[in-house]
């Protein structure tokens, strides 16, 4: 095998791999916080706002997000009527898919950090007279972020994986160059590359968190 | 001077009665110990006063200000200013552990009375130097250990200047050769004539510190006194139960 033959795949290659580090960076920004203020309206005292989101977060997180993405890729426009105002971009449609179902998956990662926080914690802030919004955002997040810390590392590397399903969609990614490249050329080296490119991605978002947490140690 | 009224006290959880008509006052410069087997309503009690329970009847002044008068709340605001007379110490602890020592002490006086740095910092500084451990200022509450965290808690509760101090069996989670360094810090405020209620079970430090002890069981107040009645000639059959058990 060429030099010339490595740079001629990989070229393209790394450019799917753009469109994965794209994706992974607009999926994480936006499904945190849309994941916590999910956890808020869980726990929300409005009862009805408080079920329909855990109705919600189930049915994100009990049906494929891969069934998710087709949904939203081919089944919106099909919708009588109003689909046709529901063609999205494909990497749009893509995009939102993931948000909105890795949002489920963070409200959950949240809502599990808040209730390892002692109620201690909110009492003596109560009795030094703390209002409850310097308690949520001085006393309470901190904690709760560093808790689901771990779980929001491994979702991530989940997440890096699960870029791979557009290639489902046909938006062109890492996998689906190096599937092309494969069946062009009669050989498995993209496969290889492949993996070496998302082995690079996950370990420097390991390593990242590894960090972090170290950074947020609290001893 | 009168510092605390409680009248008539009531409080339940459904059907059981945790507080009986539990009356009492506390005089400015008082040190309380208040004894009595657990589950006896004193944790309740002690938390209805700075409104971390709300209580279902009687009335609660503070220093002049009714927190609540016959089951009546005051506003929250009115309950703000008047329970931020009041600091509380916990069984356990509750400090803050993603904040260092220094800035659990800190933290409160910053946002909640809004006073200058250098006078916040100057308390602090005297307040470590106080419980002895100004060495430990930057250190976590996880490096520390528990006689030490009481003392910071101490601390933390002190920083907001309270004219009364609450403390809910203060000693209960450590171990027994932590306990004197935290009972030390707690006589030196008593000998500063600071006004305290502190929940027991250190029989020594309520005989020796505590200028009145009140005896609480089932949610009532049996008998008050001062130590040397209590303790040497208590009028009651379940007193002398209760002191006999826990003198043992
Ligand atoms: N949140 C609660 N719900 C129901 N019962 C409670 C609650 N808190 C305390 N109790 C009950 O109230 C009684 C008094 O409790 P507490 O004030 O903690 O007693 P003590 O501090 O003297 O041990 C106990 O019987 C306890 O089980
Ligand atoms: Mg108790």
């Amino acid at each position: 095998m060429s030099v010339d033959y490595f740079n001629s795949i990989i070229k393209p290659m790394l450019l799917g791999a753009q469109m994965t580090v794209l994706l992974f960076l607009i999926v994480i920004v936006l499904s945190i916080p849309l994941g916590f203020i999910l956890t808020l309206a869980v726990r929300s005292r409005f009862k009805p706002l408080s079920w329909l989101t855990q109705i919600y977060i189930y049915v994100m997180r009990g049906t494929p997000l891969l069934l998710q993405l087709l949904f939203i890729c081919f089944g919106l426009p099909m919708i009588p009527v109003i689909g046709d105002y529901l063609v999205l971009d494909r990497f749009v449609a893509a995009c939102l898919g993931f948000i909105l179902n890795y949002a489920a998956y963070f409200a959950e990662i949240f809502r599990g950090g808040l209730l390892a926080i002692d109620k201690g914690q909110y009492e003596a802030s109560q009795v030094l007279g703390l209002n409850k919004w310097q308690t949520m955002t001085r006393i309470i997040l901190p904690q709760m972020f560093r808790i689901a810390l771990p779980a929001v590392a491994n979702e991530s590397v989940t997440l890096v994986k699960d870029t791979a399903l557009l290639y489902a969609v046909a938006v062109p990614e890492l996998l689906h160059y190096a599937q092309t490249a494969v069946n062009r050329d009669f050989t498995i080296v993209p496969f290889f590359i492949a993996g070496i490119i998302y082995l690079i991605m996950t370990l420097l978002l390991t390593v990242l968190f590894k960090w972090l947490e170290r950074r947020f140690k609290f001893d | 001077m009168v510092l605390i009224e409680v009248s008539n006290l009531k409080k339940s959880y459904g059907k059981l009665d945790v507080l009986k008509q539990i009356t009492f006052d506390v005089n400015k410069n008082d040190v309380i110990a208040v004894i009595g087997p657990s589950g006896s309503g004193k944790s309740t009690m002690l938390r209805s006063l700075v409104h971390l329970e709300e209580i279902d009847g009687g009335s609660i002044c503070i220093s002049g200000d009714y927190l609540v008068k016959d089951g009546i709340y005051s506003k929250p605001q009115e309950i703000k200013r008047i329970t931020s007379k009041m600091g509380m110490v916990f069984q356990h602890f509750n400090l803050f552990p993603h904040l260092t020592v220094k800035e659990n002490l800190e933290l409160a006086p910053r946002l909640v009375k809004k006073e200058l740095n250098a006078e916040i910092e100057r308390r602090s500084t005297e307040l470590l130097k106080k419980i002895g451990l100004s060495d430990r200022a930057s250190a976590y509450p996880a490096k520390l250990s528990g006689g030490q965290k009481q003392r910071v808690a101490i601390a933390r509760a002190l920083m907001m200047n309270p004219e009364i101090l609450l403390f809910d069996e203060p000693t209960s989670a450590l171990d027994p050769e932590l306990t004197g360094e935290v009972l030390q810090v707690m006589k030196q405020l008593a000998e500063e004539h600071m006004t305290m209620i502190v929940v027991t079970h250190e029989m020594g430090f309520a005989k020796e510190v505590a200028n009145r002890v009140i005896f609480m069981d089932n949610g009532e107040i049996i008998e008050s006194g001062l130590p040397t009645e209590i303790f040497t000639n208590p009028k009651f059959e379940r007193t002398k139960a209760f002191l006999n058990r826990s003198l043992k």
